[in-house]
């Protein structure tokens, strides 16, 4: 694998690197945590972070395949369309919000406000995750293994939400169903392929109560 | 828009398809998108049934067959019995009888202080001699990211479309917009509901996909938004059009995010924007991943990464701090800024905000205009005034106050044939502007009204050059507040311009601007 130190380098560079580098051959990053933006709209290949990742990680990613070894800072995967986030350690506010397609796994515990305004990813957090999380989702899957904070899911519009922790509040608009053989199957299927110890038994669905919620 | 009670409405029986021949006409009950008139399901007749609810709009009368209404001003029941005028009451009532507030479209109504109270100073003896509009040349081109990014927007006048989503406004509206714009040779923008697809060849003057064949000369540009909802964005949008503009704000509702009610969200607005059918698309307030203006510098930068460095970055503002505000965005990278007034319209809004938030655009120019050149970058970041503009003489004001380019909203909607019902939240536009509808909206052709946009623009553009050339000026480059002059205290207190008269400032102004204007607006 072939290593790119971004150490003193600014984002144009790093990535024209990682645009210009990446056509089939899988690519590492040392020494980016400098960089908002890194890796941003990538159509494919594979890259690896060596450490930790600076804000807007994989912002845009069209198709990529980006893992980070430690924790990401603010906004990883934001406004993701297609390919896949993995962070190995912990997310800070707001990981994969605005995403329309791909997957996003958060190994560690993810910030608030994270999976906002979901349009259709896939999103799990195998840890706990904050306040806010899962406002206004609107399509896709969100994944949380542990406990999440204050207004969850809050506004639910479509998509579904899954909990195998507690939450300290449950936002407006949602209601709690109980889980399908075809939810435990895709939950099973989520910890199989991102290799998360977690007892889908014990998890819990929450879906929108109405598609018209607002008072406006 | 419920009761407004300041219209008559007349209709002549005597020419009145439906009066000589009950049940064969029904063109105004069905057009009215205020239910002034009722058909009797019985009888067939047409009625009159709530004639204060006429906005005045007089769609009914241009769709009426045999022309036989007539609409006019009611008594000015404003001045007799303001505050507690008919619409008052009644707002009061359907509040009280509903719980809801009400909701419209357009932009504020009544008087604000706006340019008309501005004049235009003409050059004589004294001054540089005016130059002569109808055998010499004068520049009206701007041009945006000269010096920042690849491709620079090279508008051939002075003007853009402001930004109205593909939702708010019909397929069809957009095509014509984009349409207008390569007849023009001004930008387009896809506001905040992802693309019509067409809008990126046609913009340019392709009459197809593939651009093989250029119809409009001499071709336009897309300005591709970025927003709050981030409907329908992905890499790939981004790099559809020739610009990235980052809405902050706008004028019809600054610190809100876009509404548009489920009615209008059909199966091709679901689709782009990823919301269900029929389910309202509120956009936030705010960018959930934006917390603080390093944020916002970083996001710039990733907006330049992703479009390759190509493309300028332009910022809208609704009307509110402009002086910080602009500064804000000069900080984060602009590379252009547009600011909307008060009078900036909406395709849905609450009627207390259109109405009641934010600073008139003759306010805002000045402050954003010391902003520029606080940073030493005035006409190097463009700045485009919008927000009630409604022809060449509004865009020149606006230029000679200190903006590089001004921009039509409403104005454009006119262009295409509204008559300005206040109703486009509902979906039912009659002319197809901004509706759904597959029937109402093959009521619009988008080449013909392309075609009256480019006219528009035309005789805009031919009003700005008058202007400036009995100004004594051969490029709208060299406008200056000079060029003004106030024609009330108030307009002079707004604006610092000159007073008719006093030929001066008013004194806080002169303080200002012995200061070099430091602190203008600040704070």
């Amino acid at each position: 694998m072939k290593t790119i130190d971004a150490k003193s380098k600014d984002l144009k560079t790093v990535n024209a690197l990682l645009r210009e580098r990446v056509n089939g051959v899988p690519l590492k990053v040392k020494n980016a945590a400098h960089l908002s933006g890194l890796a941003a709209g990538l159509k494919h290949g594979e890259i690896v972070i060596q450490g930790d990742a600076g804000d807007y990680l994989g912002v845009l990613n069209a198709g990529a395949t980006i893992r980070v070894e430690k924790n990401a800072a603010k906004y990883a995967a934001d406004n993701m369309t297609a390919g896949t986030v993995i962070i190995e350690g912990n997310a800070d506010y707001g990981v994969a919000q605005y995403c329309y397609g791909g997957t996003v796994v958060v190994k560690g515990n993810a910030g608030d406000f994270t999976a906002t305004m979901n349009k259709g990813a896939t999103v799990i957090v195998a840890g706990d995750v904050g306040d806010e999380v899962g406002t206004y989702m609107l399509k896709g899957d969100l994944v949380v293994v542990g406990n999440a904070g204050k207004n969850f899911a809050n506004y639910l519009i479509r998509g579904n939400v899954y909990i195998g922790g507690q939450w300290q509040s449950l936002g407006n608009n949602t209601k709690i169903e109980p889980l399908t053989e075809e939810d435990r199957a895709k939950l099973k299927a989520y910890f199989e392929t991102y290799g998360i110890e977690a007892d889908v038994a014990k998890f819990r669905k929450i879906v929108a109560a109405s598609t018209k919620p607002f008072y406006h | 828009m419920a009761v407004i009670g300041a219209f008559c409405v007349s209709v002549n029986k005597e020419i009145c398809l439906n009066a000589r021949m009950p049940g064969k006409c029904a063109t105004c009950a069905e057009v009215c998108p205020h239910g002034v008139y009722a058909l009797d399901s019985f009888t067939g007749e047409m009625q009159v049934v709530n004639f204060n609810t006429c906005v005045g709009c007089r769609i009914c009368a241009e769709f009426c067959p045999t022309n036989a209404i007539r609409i006019n001003p009611a008594e000015p029941e404003y001045v007799t019995r303001y505050p507690w005028t008919l619409a008052a009451i009644e707002e009061v009532h359907y509040k009280a009888q509903t719980g809801e507030y009400l909701l419209r479209g357009f932009g504020t109504t009544g008087q604000t202080p706006n340019f008309d109270m501005i004049t235009v100073v003409p050059n004589q003896i004294s001054s540089a001699a005016p130059l002569d509009k109808y055998r010499e040349a004068c520049d009206l081109e701007v041009v945006i990211g000269e010096d920042t990014c690849e491709k620079p927007i090279v508008l051939k006048a002075p003007f853009v479309w402001a930004a109205m989503s593909f939702g708010a406004l019909s397929k069809e509206a957009k095509m014509a917009l984009a349409i207008g714009a390569a007849q023009a040779g001004i930008a387009t923008n896809t506001g905040e509901g992802g693309l019509v697809p067409e809008e990126s060849w046609l913009a340019r003057g392709y009459t197809d996909a593939d651009r093989t064949r250029k119809r409009w000369q001499p071709g336009g540009y897309l300005i591709i938004q970025w927003s709050t909802g981030r409907w329908g964005v992905s890499v790939d949008y981004l790099n559809s059009g020739d610009a990235v503009e980052v809405k902050i704000g706008q004028g019809a509702k600054p610190g809100m995010g876009g509404h548009l009610l489920g009615a209008k969200v059909t199966e091709d607005v679901s689709r782009v924007r990823g919301v269900p059918v029929g389910s309202d698309a509120l956009s936030p307030c705010r960018y959930y991943d934006v917390q603080t203006l390093d944020d916002m510098k970083h996001m710039v930068a990733f907006l330049r990464d992703v479009t390759n460095y190509q493309y300028p970055i332009l910022f809208k503002l609704g009307p509110s701090r402009p002086y910080a505000d602009v500064a804000a965005c000069i900080e984060a990278g602009a590379d252009a800024i547009s600011i909307d007034g008060l009078v900036g319209g909406t395709g849905c809004s609450p009627d207390i905000v259109t109405q009641g938030v934010g600073i008139p655009t003759i306010a805002c120019i000045p402050p954003a205009v010391q902003a520029l050149k606080d940073y030493g970058v005035h006409r190097k970041v463009k700045l485009i005034a919008l927000g009630g503009i409604r022809n060449g003489l509004d865009a020149f004001k606006a230029m000679a106050l200190g903006a590089d380019a001004a921009g039509f909203g409403s104005a454009a909607e006119i262009a295409m044939g509204c008559r300005v019902c206040y109703a486009c939240q509902k979906g039912n536009c009659p002319y197809g502007i901004t509706s759904q509808k597959p029937e109402l909206r093959a009521r619009l052709d988008p080449i013909e009204a392309g075609h009256r946009l480019a006219n528009f623009i035309h005789a805009c553009t031919e009003e700005v050059k008058i202007l400036t050339m009995l100004s004594g000026h051969d490029s709208i480059k060299d406008l200056s507040p000079e060029d003004l002059r106030a024609m009330d205290l108030n307009t002079a207190a707004l604006t610092g311009l000159k007073l008719c008269g006093y030929e001066r400032p008013l004194p806080m102004w002169e303080a200002l601007q012995a200061g070099n204007g430091k602190g203008n607006g600040k704070g």
